[in-house]
């Protein structure tokens, strides 16, 4: 009972860190990024290459893998989005495209077996009889913080107040002299930040391989629909929701039942309540 | 008159080239290069059957692969694991095909929005984890094997593909251009203002996706049997993205382009030795290519400058 409570928040702050950024790009800049899952791997290659290969130690590791990441999706967007923002198909083949383009770099760079990243915590906790691993425990505690700071962010400060003014009404953001264009590179980096934060952290205890982008970009978007597109704490709250459906879905039938548990949640909202759980269009 | 002679041209252009592509068997003894190209026709079948949902409503579709690995693992259920003749595989992969595409079609095709793309590559993907994961039943990675092939000689599958692929560029073409096509265009011009004119564009998209995937269904069932063996791959996103890029290169909307773009697509690896193992990046960078330079692909206007006779 407890090791459900433990895991299946763990798993809920994995999905939420990827499904926030997701959310968020698409409810300020409308771009349905299906490069995200790159974002999320190439943060994990970074962690393997600046500590495996060049023996960096783990935390300025971790946030130089961060903000090369960031870096790189500010690329994208300025250099491969941005020109082809007139058409929505456009850009969704664009992303897909940087997202093919990541897998095939990763197999030719490091081949297609899995790679080790040591973890940041080697200890494990016990309490009740449950022992947990301090990197899963390091994820969990990382990610509610990283959400909570990006909650603070977009409700405390000017930036955000943009951020919130966009993703409500794009037109009336730029009458009153909001830059769209620098906004949505900040959202891009905030964006792909979280997902390499995500990839960072999740690297030592899940596999780090060149096929590793599509399967949590396929949960992220299947919570960002049952949480509604484009709402944040939607997304918080599907990711939940889909996080302990899943762990319990492992302990009570078999874990190989886990992957139908996010399809069938997509298909079950949009035949129920296509808008999400918590309507849309409303960044916070 | 212009128009006519147009359409002569282009009729006598068709004709030349399936002559030779009906003829090359005489000259071409290889049953290694016949091989290739019964699985360029393959993938011929599968853009084509793509462009015909996605292309004409506007509705992209980003797990092209459900429905060929739903035809692909039909037939080899039926035929590896009940022995039944390889020919029921054929309707019964087409049925399988167009069963799922109604499960995914029917609650995402209502709404607006990206739904029906996103859960899609969703479901393939989800598919694909389930045939490793049911391992017992599926044969896991290395899939099933021991397929009897449709017929005996290389000449004769050839034959074979050669007729499905030309059979249902044909046939969905004819829908194409028939009211139903014009039906389906207007969804992608204006969704908005052709339910307003009194059309009912759920049904239709719907029915455009089950044609569609049961299309795609019958090429997995050939293509099964060609391999004479399924693997989880015919499902992977890989395979989907493939078929869109190969769209894109034709011309995305027109039919016959995506169905000459995916044949000579899928040929090139093969014509430069070495390239196989950079399909994929190549791919990626001709979609990107076309993407900002040629946002109407290459086969479709190419061919009608040259119908039209200009240079």
């Amino acid at each position: 009972m407890l090791s459900i409570l433990v895991y299946g928040a763990v798993t809920s702050a994995i999905y939420a860190m990827l499904a926030v950024g997701f959310t968020l790009i698409f409810g300020v800049a409308g771009v349905l990024n299906l490069a995200h899952g790159a974002f999320y791997g190439l943060g994990a290659y970074a962690a393997y290459v600046l500590t495996a290969r060049l023996g960096w130690p783990l935390f300025p590791a971790a946030i130089t893998a961060v903000a090369a990441v960031a870096l790189f999706g500010v690329a994208v967007e300025r250099w491969l989005i941005r020109p082809l923002r007139h058409s929505a198909l456009a850009v969704l083949m664009i992303t897909i495209a940087v997202g093919l383009l990541f897998e095939q770099a990763m197999y030719l760079l490091f081949g297609s077996e899995a790679r080790n990243v040591p973890a940041f915590i080697n200890a494990t906790w016990g309490f009740a009889g449950l022992d947990i691993g301090g990197q899963r425990l390091l994820t969990l505690v990382v990610g509610a913080a990283i959400i909570l700071t990006l909650w603070l962010f977009i409700q405390g400060t000017r930036l955000g107040a943009a951020i919130l003014a966009l993703s409500q009404d794009r037109e009336g953001a730029l009458y009153v002299g909001i830059p769209a264009d620098r906004i949505y590179a900040v959202v891009m980096a905030i964006s792909a930040a979280i997902a390499a934060a995500a990839g960072v952290l999740t690297a030592p205890f899940l596999t780090v391989q060149p096929t590793m982008d599509l399967l949590p970009m396929i949960k992220a978007f299947s919570i960002v629909i049952v949480g509604g597109l484009g709402s944040i704490p939607g997304s918080i709250l599907a990711a939940l929701l889909l996080g302990y459906s899943e762990t319990i879905v492992a302990y009570a039938i078999s874990p190989a039942w886990t992957e139908i548990v996010s399809l069938v949640a997509v298909l079950l909202t949009l035949i129920l309540r296509p808008a999400g759980l918590l309507g849309k269009r409303a960044a916070f | 008159m212009v128009g006519d002679r147009m359409r002569g041209r282009q009729a006598a252009g068709m004709i030349v080239i399936l002559a030779a592509l009906a003829g090359l068997p005489l000259f071409v003894r290889s049953d290694y290069f016949l091989g290739i190209l019964s699985v360029c026709f393959i993938y011929g079948i599968w853009a084509t059957s793509w462009d015909f949902m996605s292309g004409l409503t506007g509705r992209e579709n980003f797990g092209h692969a459900l429905f060929i690995g739903a035809g692909a693992y039909t037939a080899a259920f039926l035929n590896g694991k009940l022995g039944t003749s390889p020919w029921w595989g054929l309707p019964a992969g087409g049925l399988a095909a167009g069963l799922i595409s109604l499960v995914i079609g029917v609650p995402t095709l209502r709404l607006r929005g990206p739904y029906f793309a996103l859960a899609m590559l969703a479901a393939a993907t989800i598919m694909q984890r389930l045939t490793l994961i049911f391992w017992q039943y599926s044969g896991g990675e290395e899939g099933i094997p021991g397929l009897d092939p449709m017929f005996e000689t290389k000449t004769a599958i050839y034959y074979l593909c050669l007729c499905g692929f030309v059979g249902i560029t044909a046939l969905l073409l004819l829908f194409a251009r028939s009211p139903w096509g014009l039906i389906l265009r207007s969804i992608r011009g204006d969704e908005a203002a052709s339910q307003a004119a009194g059309i009912d564009v759920t049904f239709h998209k719907i029915a455009a996706l089950v044609v569609s995937a049961c299309c795609a269904g019958i090429g997995g069932v050939l293509y099964a049997h060609y391999q004479e063996a399924v693997t989880p791959d015919v499902f992977s996103v890989t395979l989907s993205i493939t078929i869109i890029i190969m769209v894109y290169v034709g011309g995305i909307g027109t039919l016959y382009g995506p169905a000459v773009g995916a044949v000579l697509l899928a040929l090139l690896p093969e014509l430069l030795r070495g390239l196989g193992q950079y399909r994929l990046w190549v791919y990626s960078l001709v979609l990107i290519f076309i993407l900002f330079f040629a946002p109407g692909g290459l086969i479709a206007p190419l061919w009608r400058r040259v119908a039209a006779g200009r240079p």
